[in-house]
């Protein structure tokens, strides 16, 4: 059935990138859906189908199971059946249109069947592309063009012919979904094989449902982080989640699985009651899988497992039993431990797809490692859906069956699988001969509450949607907790701080404007001094200040500083992200050091002279004084000395010294002054560099890498969603 | 007909080569190491517990191995042959944990010892009485083989019950593998449920392998369908190219059901008489020890290489891992050396600082804020040489041996020697600076820090800094100038090539600590060809 895995295909990427385009399309469907969803030729027809039925009951006897084989119908079998399932095979067949019409009815009407999302008529178009097959491909024709011819949408028109768009319904969801359950009860059983109801797809509930839009979801935002062979596991999950989705709920897919020798077909058949399954001596005997269902509408659950339509069988009917099982498909599987890989691999292919195994085991084979080790242990959380079933009781003597069972659910424990006791949820552990039917009542009896529960395909998902968040662990939760903490900010601004040189300029700052105080309010001759030995020293590095510079940031501490803050960044995170956190601090730090320098350049210094304190006047001015004090007391002196002026020592002297004291102490108060200035000034400058590296680290390195972080906190809380635990039966 | 010939020198080479096998590690956790790690445990067994002893004492009684799946009827096979209950026989599954060795009171000697088995310790049971419980709960302590003594069993010939070769319980699946390298005699048993289990096949397989003598046994096979069972294995071991091999074939009798008593004696007869013919008659018992050594003597052409085969690839690995260690390294050595040219070292706050000097700047500051510098420079260059080996190596598998990539984080541990090397690097440059100093004749000798710290700016800060050099010139003069730079610069080239030889030498001591070394895969081979010669 190429159409459905086609829709599968589509259905799942849709999802995953354009939700918005898929509505429209799905919209589409429901168009043809209720449009054809007309009461009146189906009970029309309905006569034809019971006559169709009757034949095929008739024909039971005959041709036993290979009649049953086709019961849920091919065209081909329609055929087969003669004069009154020719005339459904007309009816689908004959004008074009009213053939796609019927089809489409159905689409719609296993929808409302199901009172499913707007998701379920697509796949109610499958289950009816499989009730018929030569239909199906005009189906998908007619399908089309509504899809794309907005107005049949927008048609009011409300008559009854059914070929007419009536499209009242497809404005709203729930709207559309009252109208089919009300409209579409009647004719839910077109053209189905004899007596099959549509089997309505199943749906799981709310809990399920949302963690398999996690996971999804989940899979869509890591699909750039993680390569595709990490995220196959869950996508496969997915995938198979959402085609079980679309198939029977009303069916339990149930297999038998076990050793070879272990006596698998014969429990199979002893379960059929007809001899089904070879059995024999012969190891291995059983060697491809062989289905038996027992109820109408599974053709499309054992396609989905590839059996062949002559591997397919109906059991000896028996009302009793029928009942009992109803819904019940059981595969009989070849064996996973025999010389034949191909056994092997038939066997792990079909465990993925099925709804619940039922594991034979038997006194010799129950403590195989290969049965142990290869399928119990890594299926331990698919408890709730596993049988152990331990055969061939026969060949114990007296209590030694009890022994075995005990030790057997010893092992099971061992490998983890919880067992079914006392109430818990867990796997069953029976013990039966198949060959003596002791027991096998008993399996017939759980099986039957198990299959009308219909909660196991859903309860198998989930154990699917656990063991794919298990197996994801590792890529995406580390138990530690992962974050850029304040300190790391802090330290990296500070590194680079380093980088730029901060402290050395801010102290030279500091220095250069002390030094200046010093200059402006020293005294004169001290200034006269120091000119004169500056004239004999040649100049050093301050001259070099002109020259451009190009590398004023040192490199190694940017990217040491870079590096340091990744790997803390990166600390609590798994690998994938981890990596994408480093690269992301790597592509940041590209042109860092350059930004840095034009940064340093700009911001090294204060635009201007540096500020001057009110208080600096002043402070010259008294050294001025103190000068002047020196001055007139030396001329005065000289004065006195020449004769000029009258002798009269006290003063002029008293002048002098006065100057001569004042000058350093006013230099020396000056200085002590400056202090404070010097260093808010000193430190202004760094602070101003400091904040410029920090800015632009900041802007570089910190954001991408926390934009980075928080996107795997995104991706963390998602993947929280999918593990939360809590089976959806629905 | 293939007879024993054992010369001293054969014996000689063949310990030679057993101690080349046992020398042989596989330590990196490559694809093929943990078979090559079996394939050698194997080999060991066999040459230790089969052929070393067989071929020094070619009369020893003849072990036949009772070996196959769980659950086929091993030990009440054994008890029927023996006529008592010699070995545990039970429902539970696996039955077997002891290994339990039956033989003739006289030859009792040759298995008390330490000939055979040397891994397992020897529980003695000289005598019980039939109606003793055997079995005391909760006795088996690990790896013993249990020794008992039978008149039925003749002379020549002792027979081992081993345990399961496929349960869950992994020591038995060694031990079981173990045992059957020391047979002379394979005798494999299955059942009719399980003959075409694919585990009993492996062993079938490399029974064919080695060529060894084997005998298999249908055992459990239900009355009414003896004949198809029997028709169809004989028809899976022709396939298998395995059709020559005597068959048996025992019928599910409600004795075996279970354990609960012994096989009638005409249930085992043919087997029975099989094996004590094998025992008994010179010629087959010749034939069968000629037949079993000659076989694993021929294995080894095949096997040797093998094992030489993944001591290259462990060699190779370990090379690649090196190898890739010395790139980062080298290649980070030289990105340091042309930073240090470039005078990367005069960036940041040295540089500020150099701005500064003289006038807000004292020679010593200068001096510090260059050294921190190139320590920082210095640790840049590790880590990335560090974070270089780190890529590389996630993408060996190899890699991931313990104890190569969980270093400690020894981050600040690399800052601490690198620290610690440069201070030392300073020391020296001032002591330099104090001897040229010293050397001068004038009046006012320069401040000697002065003239460290000019040193190290001229030399660390590349062209940017020509007039540090100028500066020192007229301090002590061009020539000492030339010459303290000269030595300056032979001793920073020398500490920082140090600190980097170092820093390669840590990242590699666990690498050589694994010992992979590619003399093994030679000497493997040289063993085999010496004995092939000799043979």
């Amino acid at each position: 059935m190429t159409a459905v895995t086609d829709h599968d295909h589509t259905d799942h990427m849709g999802r995953m990138d354009h939700t918005s385009d898929y509505t429209g399309d799905y919209t589409s469907d429901f168009e043809t859906g209720p449009t054809k969803a007309d009461p009146t030729p189906a009970a029309g027809r309905e006569p034809v189908r019971e006559s169709l039925r009757e034949s095929v009951r008739d024909r039971v006897p005959d041709s036993g199971a290979e009649a049953g084989r086709y019961r849920d119908g091919t065209a081909r079998k329609h055929a087969d059946t003669g004069g009154p399932s020719r005339e459904v095979h007309e009816a689908t067949e004959a004008p074009e249109a009213p053939g796609a019409a019927e089809a489409a009815r159905v689409a719609g009407a296993t929808a409302a069947a199901a009172t499913a999302t707007a998701t379920t008529a697509e796949i109610a178009a499958g289950a009816a592309a499989e009730a018929d097959n030569v239909p199906h491909a005009r189906v998908r024709e007619q399908r089309e063009p509504a899809g794309d011819d907005p107005v049949t949408g927008d048609d009011p028109v409300t008559d009854d012919d059914p070929a007419t768009g009536d499209d009242a319904w497809d404005d709203g969801l729930i709207a559309r979904r009252v109208t089919e359950t009300a409209k579409a009860a009647a004719p839910a059983v077109e053209t189905r094989g004899p007596g099959a109801p549509a089997p309505a797809p199943l749906a799981y509930d709310g809990p399920l449902r949302s963690r398999l839009d996690a996971l999804r979801e989940l899979v869509g935002l890591s699909r750039t982080r993680l390569d595709s062979k990490t995220l196959a596991e869950a996508g496969r999950i997915l995938d198979e989640a959402a085609a079980r989705r679309r198939l029977s709920g009303q069916h339990t897919v149930v297999a038998l699985a076990g050793a070879t020798g272990s006596g698998k077909s014969q429990l199979f058949n002893a379960l059929a009651g007809v001899a089904i399954s070879e059995t024999g001596v012969r190891r291995p005997t059983t060697a491809a899988p062989i289905a038996c269902s027992w109820s109408d509408g599974s053709a499309a659950l054992i396609d989905r497992l590839g059996i062949p339509g002559r591997l397919r069988r109906r059991p000896v009917h028996n009302p009793e039993a029928d009942a009992q099982l109803r819904g019940l498909i059981l595969i009989d599987l070849p064996d996973h431990d025999s010389a034949a890989v191909q056994h092997r691999e038939q066997v792990d292919r079909i465990l993925k797809l099925v709804d619940a195994v039922i594991w034979v085991v038997d006194p010799e084979k129950y403590a195989d490692a290969v049965l142990h080790e290869r399928y119990l242990r890594p299926m331990a959380g698919h408890a709730e859906v596993m049988f152990i079933v331990l055969n061939q009781t026969d060949r114990l003597p007296g209590e030694a069956t009890d022994q075995v069972l005990d030790d057997l659910r010893r092992l099971l424990d061992e490998d983890g699988v919880a067992l079914g006791e006392y109430g818990d949820t867990g796997a069953t552990v029976l013990a039966l001969s198949a060959l003596t039917g002791d027991g096998v009542g008993e399996l017939r009896e759980v099986l039957g509450q198990f299959v009308t529960e219909r909660g196991a395909a859903a309860r198998r998902v989930a154990a699917d949607l656990d063991a794919a968040a298990a197996r994801l662990r590792p890529v995406y939760a580390t138990g530690r907790r992962a974050g850029l903490s304040e300190e790391a900010r802090d330290e990296f601004a500070a590194r680079l701080a380093d980088a730029v040189g901060a402290t050395g300029a801010g102290e030279a700052a500091e220095r250069a404007w002390r030094r200046n105080a010093n200059r402006a309010c020293g005294t004169p001759w001290l200034r006269l001094w120091r000119w004169h030995q500056k004239r004999g020293v040649p100049p050093t590095g301050r001259l070099q200040k002109a020259q451009p510079e190009e590398e004023a940031t040192a490199r190694q501490r940017v990217e040491q500083a870079v590096r340091t803050v990744s790997e803390r960044a990166s600390a609590g995170l798994p690998a994938p992200w981890a990596l994408a956190v480093r690269e992301a601090a790597v592509r940041g730090s590209q042109g860092l050091p350059e930004a840095l320098d034009e940064l340093a350049a700009q911001a090294g210094l204060p635009p201007g002279r540096p500020p001057r304190p009110g208080w600096w006047p002043v402070a010259v001015l008294a050294q001025a004084a103190m000068t002047l004090l020196q001055v007139v007391g030396g001329l005065w002196l000289v004065g006195q000395i020449s004769g000029v002026m009258a002798p009269n020592l006290g003063v002029p002297v008293l002048l002098m010294v006065a100057g001569i004291v004042g000058g350093p102490l006013v230099e020396w108060g000056c200085r002590m002054a400056a202090r404070g200035p010097a260093r808010r000034y000193g430190l202004e400058a760094e602070r101003r560099l400091r904040e410029a590296a920090a800015g632009c680290g900041r802007a570089r390195v910190l954001d991408p890498v926390a934009a980075e972080l928080l996107r795997y906190q995104e991706v963390r809380e998602q993947y929280g969603r999918v593990t939360r635990t809590g089976a959806g039966v629905g | 007909m293939v007879t024993l010939d054992v010369r001293p020198q054969l014996l000689d080479t063949l310990s030679a080569l057993r101690d080349r096998v046992a020398a042989a590690r596989f330590p990196l956790p490559l694809a093929g190491a943990p078979r090559a790690r079996a394939n050698r445990d194997e080999l060991l067994a066999q040459l230790d517990d089969y052929l070393v002893p067989r071929l020094k004492e070619p009369e020893a009684p003849l072990l036949a191995v009772v070996g196959g799946s769980t659950g086929s009827g091993k030990s009440t096979l054994v008890n029927s042959l023996v006529g008592r209950r010699v070995s545990e026989a039970g429902v539970l599954r696996p039955t077997t944990r002891t290994p339990v060795l039956v033989c003739h009171p006289e030859d009792h000697h040759w298995f008390s010892g330490m000939r055979v088995l040397p891994d397992l310790t020897r529980e003695w049971v000289p005598h019980r009485e039939p109606g003793d419980d055997l079995f005391l709960p909760g006795e088996t302590p690990a790896r013993v083989l249990r020794v008992e003594t039978a008149d039925s069993i003749p002379r020549g010939l002792a027979l081992l019950d081993a345990p399961d070769i496929d349960s869950l319980v992994v020591d038995n699946r060694v031990l079981a593998a173990e045992l059957i390298c020391a047979a002379d005699v394979w005798v494999m048993v299955t059942t009719a449920a399980r003959y075409a289990d694919a585990v009993p096949w492996h062993l079938l397989r490399a029974a064919k392998e080695y060529n060894a003598t084997l005998v298999t046994v249908l055992d459990r096979v239900p009355h009414t369908v003896v004949s198809e069972v029997s028709r169809q294995y004989g028809a899976l071991l022709t396939k298998a190219g395995l059709g020559d091999v005597p068959r048996f074939t025992v019928p599910e009798l409600p004795e075996s059901a279970w354990g609960g008593g012994l096989l009638p004696a005409t249930a085992v007869a043919p087997l029975r008489a099989w094996l004590l013919h094998q025992a008994q008659d010179p010629g087959a018992r010749a034939h069968t020890l000629a037949r079993t050594a000659q076989g694993l003597l021929d294995s080894l052409k095949a096997r040797m290489p093998e094992l030489a085969g993944a001591a290259a690839a462990q060699y190779a690995a370990a090379l690649r891992l090196t190898s890739a260690v010395e790139t980062a390294y080298d290649s980070e050595h030289a990105r340091l050396r042309g930073r240090l040219q470039s005078g990367a070292v005069l960036a940041g706050d040295a540089l500020k600082r150099w701005r500064a000097y003289p006038l807000d700047c004292s020679a010593g500051e200068l001096l510090d804020a260059l050294v921190e510098s190139l320590a920082a420079l210095l640790l840049c260059s590790v880590t990335a040489a560090d974070e270089r080996v780190d890529d590389t190596w996630r993408r060996e598998p190899a890699s991931a041996a313990s104890g190569l990539t969980d270093r400690d984080p020894s981050l600040e541990s690399a800052e601490h020697r690198i620290g610690l090397a440069v201070r030392r690097w300073r020391r020296e440059l001032e002591e330099y600076a104090d001897d040229e100093v010293r050397e001068l004749d004038r009046s006012v000798a320069p401040d000697s820090e002065v003239v460290a710290a000019l040193v190290a700016t001229g030399l660390l800060g590349g062209r940017r800094t020509r007039v540090a050099g100028e500066r020192l010139a007229e301090r002590i003069g061009a020539h000492g100038a030339l010459r303290l730079r000269d030595r300056a610069g032979r001793l920073l080239t020398e500490h920082v090539d140090r600190v980097l030889h170092a820093e390669r030498e840590r990242r590699l001591a666990p690498l050589d600590g694994l010992d992979v070394h590619p003399e093994p895969q030679a000497e493997l081979i040289a063993a085999l060809s010496v004995l092939q010669k000799e043979r």
